[in-house]
């Protein structure tokens, strides 16, 4: 750009009214005082050491290091095959293997972290840090995406328990704070099961975020499903499929492409909840900087820490959403 | 001859029966596993304790409280405290989403790109951190009273909390949770009001330009109104959010009704009972602001034929 | 003609929404072979009476019999109506998540249980049939309506139905593709295809149908061969409809 078209574009960006060339002014007055605060802080008066030294525990938390490799194996499993996905969906060929092979490697990925059947166990104490995030936020949307569509459905039906069931649920999880639904988790869970039946913190995580999300989810799917034409089940019915195939075949495939971008969001908020998990004293993401930060020798490194950590999560959760709206695109 | 497990009309009423059954035994099974772990624990079913002494201390109160007064005292005051935290949280946010939203909107190339930084960087990190840090990092960080930070002898800020014009004082805890609040959702809300003047045709604009009127009047008197047919719903859950994420007063060590309700369960053992009252305590509060807000959407519906 | 001969029985077929009657005592027999159209005012019932043969509509009196299969409560039997009855929708209802093959070889493979091969060769003969061969790997959104429908018929078709039903085929296209569904209608009629059709069409009802029926108010009104019901309507009623469309 020659220096004629920079000062047009700064004229008509920047400073076309008296008002816009104020706010300007003040602006870069703000930016530069600000980003000089910032740089200086950055480089000379925050003490980095106690990312540097955490690292490890940051990412994976106490995980056994000699199991470093299934780590590695995963990521690359996962990078693999988003690139295949994204490609796929960028020439829009359709690949009919590809929710397959996403389920089968969730299942692989998931021996791999936990190891038994064959590979050494790593107990789920030990993963912590971005590891359990990651691990808790997909489990959830893994598991709670059948139920949410199994509520969205009980919700349209004419069964009056089974509807009103579903409704009651969804409305109740919808209008209690995530730490409400987790702290019934870890409380009541262990109540009203059996008495042989135990099962540790991140299950109930887990199972507090499985049911919490999967309330959400029945009513993105909902709308999904309230979008279809009543003509297409009706024609389903007159080529002769019975309901069930007429949901498999023809309602839901159009219901859950409907609600994708919707779906999404859903799992960018999943992540960011995940951080709720360390107040009832599980060591992910957010709870591992915290017990990092009570060690005497990082006292009082809060805002280092509390900056890494957001910065994680923030590189995470922009790239689902620029996926997101990828999405929307196609 | 219609054999009856074919026949529609008969298979419509077992399924009903079925339903029926299934649930009730389910609930048959977890209110008896219920009832025997209780009786076990030695906790019993019963909301007697309200009564009983709450011996612990609440840091802030809006009303008077000792450790002697009842749990029910407590819980009272827990609960004005959420709900002052979240209607400060909803007016502030409201505003500061509305002029972020309208700077997302600007011809001013940096403003607009200023405030969509503002929203990214809000909305791709978890609330509870952006607490953390705004408790930690910053508000507990602050310098002595002697030392304080003063705009114009207006607001002060030290590392005890706030103090505002006309004698207000807030504390760490509550300005922590209160700034938290209000810059995540105003940031979520900021998005929600760009959209729904976006959503305002383009021909209002020119309609309006054409008879004349300022930028300032068009906005006023002809695209907000229509906006906000297309803001409130998605505004409502906001509103709701913010509600719901004042329980995350316990991170910062504000004393809302969560805080309380939780300590009350520390310290007598009553899961069921306390899960009941939190679980009527958020459904009443969370209805209250979807009525409230219905009843202002329908006012805005257009009059059609 | 033997009992064979005969598609589709309706005697004294009655059916009310909530306390308004919609079909208020309607029999009808249609033969092998037969084209019969069905014409009305809006709200006359032709719509809901013909969507009584295949059970998308439910009746509560009189007896309804397609093919000899008696249509009651019975799910098998109404699935079996369902396998020998086609049908064509105004909106045409096509499956936009799915190719244009993919529409017609769905029912065939998952009711019919045929293999994917026999589905697909089985398609494309249809599709040659109403002339769109070359959309077959398309989608419904990139068709025109005329096509689409076109392709529904299709759809219908593979199930190798006894008689198709249309529900008003050519009201929701404009007006240049109409006649192109028409054709298909006709080939169709002389290719000896048993079909009930409700249309305001009245230059297909002239050409093809074997009977005209008028319905009003939920009861046949009238009943005759083209010529007889166009030229020399007996009921007052009839003549007043006529005289409105034609």
């Amino acid at each position: 750009m020659n220096q004629n078209e920079i000062i047009k574009w700064l004229r008509k960006n920047l400073f076309d009214t008296w008002y816009n060339s104020i706010l300007t002014i003040v602006c870069v007055f703000l930016l530069v005082w600000g980003a000089k605060s910032i740089f200086t802080w950055i480089l000379f008066i925050a003490q980095w050491k106690v990312i540097a030294v955490n690292l490890q525990l940051f990412l994976v938390g106490r995980y056994p290091e000699q199991m470093y490799w299934r780590l590695w194996v995963s990521i690359f499993i996962i990078l693999g095959l988003t690139s295949v996905t994204i490609g796929s969906l960028v020439k829009k060929i359709p690949n009919r293997w590809l929710p397959l092979a996403w389920a089968i490697s969730f299942s692989v990925i998931l021996w791999l972290i936990g190891g038994g059947l064959g590979l050494q166990a790593a107990d789920s104490n030990l993963w912590n840090g971005l590891l359990l995030t990651l691990v808790m936020a997909v489990t959830s949307i893994v598991i709670s995406f059948p139920l949410g569509v199994l509520l969205a459905l009980g919700r349209q039906s004419k069964l009056f328990v089974v509807r009103n069931f579903c409704i009651l649920y969804i409305e109740i999880v919808r209008g209690l704070p995530l730490i409400g639904i987790l702290f019934i988790a870890q409380v009541m869970l262990p109540l009203v099961l059996p008495d042989d039946i135990t099962l540790d913190r991140v299950l109930r995580g887990i199972a507090g975020l499985t049911l919490f999300s999967a309330a959400y989810l029945a009513e993105n799917v909902r709308g999904g499903l309230q979008s279809i034409p009543r003509g297409q089940f009706e024609a389903g019915k007159a080529i002769g499929l019975n309901s069930i195939y007429i949901m498999l075949l023809i309602i839901l495939p159009q219901a859950l492409r409907a609600v994708i971008p919707a779906l999404v969001g859903q799992f960018i908020g999943l992540f960011k909840d995940t951080s709720l998990l360390s107040i009832v004293g599980l060591l992910e993401l957010t709870g591992i900087s915290r017990s990092i930060l009570a060690q005497p020798e990082f006292l009082n490194r809060y805002a280092e820490v509390y900056l890494f950590v957001g910065l994680l999560y923030w590189v995470f959760c922009y790239s689902m959403s620029l996926v997101s709206q990828r999405l929307e695109k196609v | 001859m219609t054999h009856f497990w074919r026949n529609r009309k008969f298979l419509s009423i077992a399924a009903q029966l079925i339903s029926v059954f299934t649930v009730a035994i389910v609930v048959f099974i977890l209110w008896d596993n219920l009832t025997y772990n209780l009786e076990l624990l030695g906790i019993g079913f019963g909301f007697d304790f309200l009564q009983s002494q709450a011996s612990f201390d609440i840091g802030e109160t809006l009303i008077p409280y000792k450790p002697t007064d009842s749990y029910y005292s407590a819980l009272l005051v827990g609960l004005l405290n959420s709900l002052r935290v979240s209607i400060i949280g909803i007016i502030l946010a409201t505003i500061v989403g509305a002029v972020v939203g309208i700077a997302r909107l600007s011809t001013n190339w940096l403003v607009r790109n200023l405030a969509l930084v503002y929203v990214e960087v809000l909305r791709n990190t978890p609330l509870l951190l952006q607490l953390f840090f705004w408790y930690f990092a910053v508000f507990i960080s602050l310098p002595k009273l002697e030392n304080q930070i003063s705009f114009f002898g207006l607001i002060n800020l030290n590392n005890k909390g706030t103090q505002l014009p006309f004698g207000l004082e807030i504390s760490s805890e509550l300005s922590a949770l209160i700034l938290g609040l209000t810059l995540y959702a105003g940031a979520f809300i900021a998005e929600i009001i760009r959209g729904g003047i976006q959503s305002v045709a383009r021909g209002q604009w020119e309609a309006a330009r054409a008879l004349g009127l300022k930028p300032g009047l068009i906005m006023r008197l002809v695209i907000l109104p229509q906006a906000l047919r297309v803001i409130i719903p998605p505004l409502t859950s906001q509103y709701l959010n913010i509600a719901k994420n004042s329980s995350l007063a316990i991170a910062v060590g504000y004393p809302d009704i969560y805080f309380v309700a939780s300590t009350t369960f520390n310290q007598t053992g009553k899961a069921v009972e306390v899960m009941l009252l939190i679980m009527i305590t958020y459904l009443t509060i969370s209805l209250t602001i979807s009525l409230t807000m219905n009843t202002l959407n329908r006012s805005f519906q257009l009059k059609e034929r | 003609m033997s009992m064979q001969d005969v598609v589709i029985v309706a005697e004294n077929v009655q059916k009310w929404y909530g306390k308004f009657q919609v079909l208020r005592g309607v029999s009808l027999t249609v033969h092998r072979g037969e084209v019969v159209v069905i014409m009305g005012p809006s709200g006359s019932g032709k719509s809901t009476f013909i969507r009584t043969f295949n059970a998308l509509e439910e009746y509560q009196q009189g007896r309804i019999e397609i093919d000899g299969i008696v249509l009651s409560d019975d799910l098998r039997n109404i699935d079996a109506v369902r396998r020998e009855v086609g049908m064509v929708f105004q909106q045409f209802n096509l499956f936009p998540h799915l190719t244009v093959l993919d529409n017609i070889t769905l029912a065939p493979i998952w009711v019919r249980k045929w293999s994917k091969a026999k589905a697909n060769e089985v398609a494309m003969q249809l599709l040659e049939r109403v002339g769109i061969l070359e959309q077959a790997q398309k989608y419904p959104g990139q068709l025109s309506g005329g096509q689409q429908q076109r392709v529904a018929i299709a759809r219908a078709l593979a199930m190798q139905p006894k008689v198709m039903l249309f529900d008003e085929p050519t009201s929701a296209l404009d007006p240049e593709m109409v006649r192109e569904v028409l054709e298909t209608m006709k080939k169709l009629a002389a290719d000896g295809m048993t079909m009930v059709v409700v249309t305001h069409e009245v230059g297909f009802a002239r050409e093809v149908a074997d009977r005209v029926i008028f319905m009003d108010t939920g009861v046949i009104v009238e009943e005759a061969t083209p010529t007889n019901f166009f030229q020399n309507p007996t009921q007052e009623r009839t003549r007043k409809f006529l005289s409105q469309i034609l």
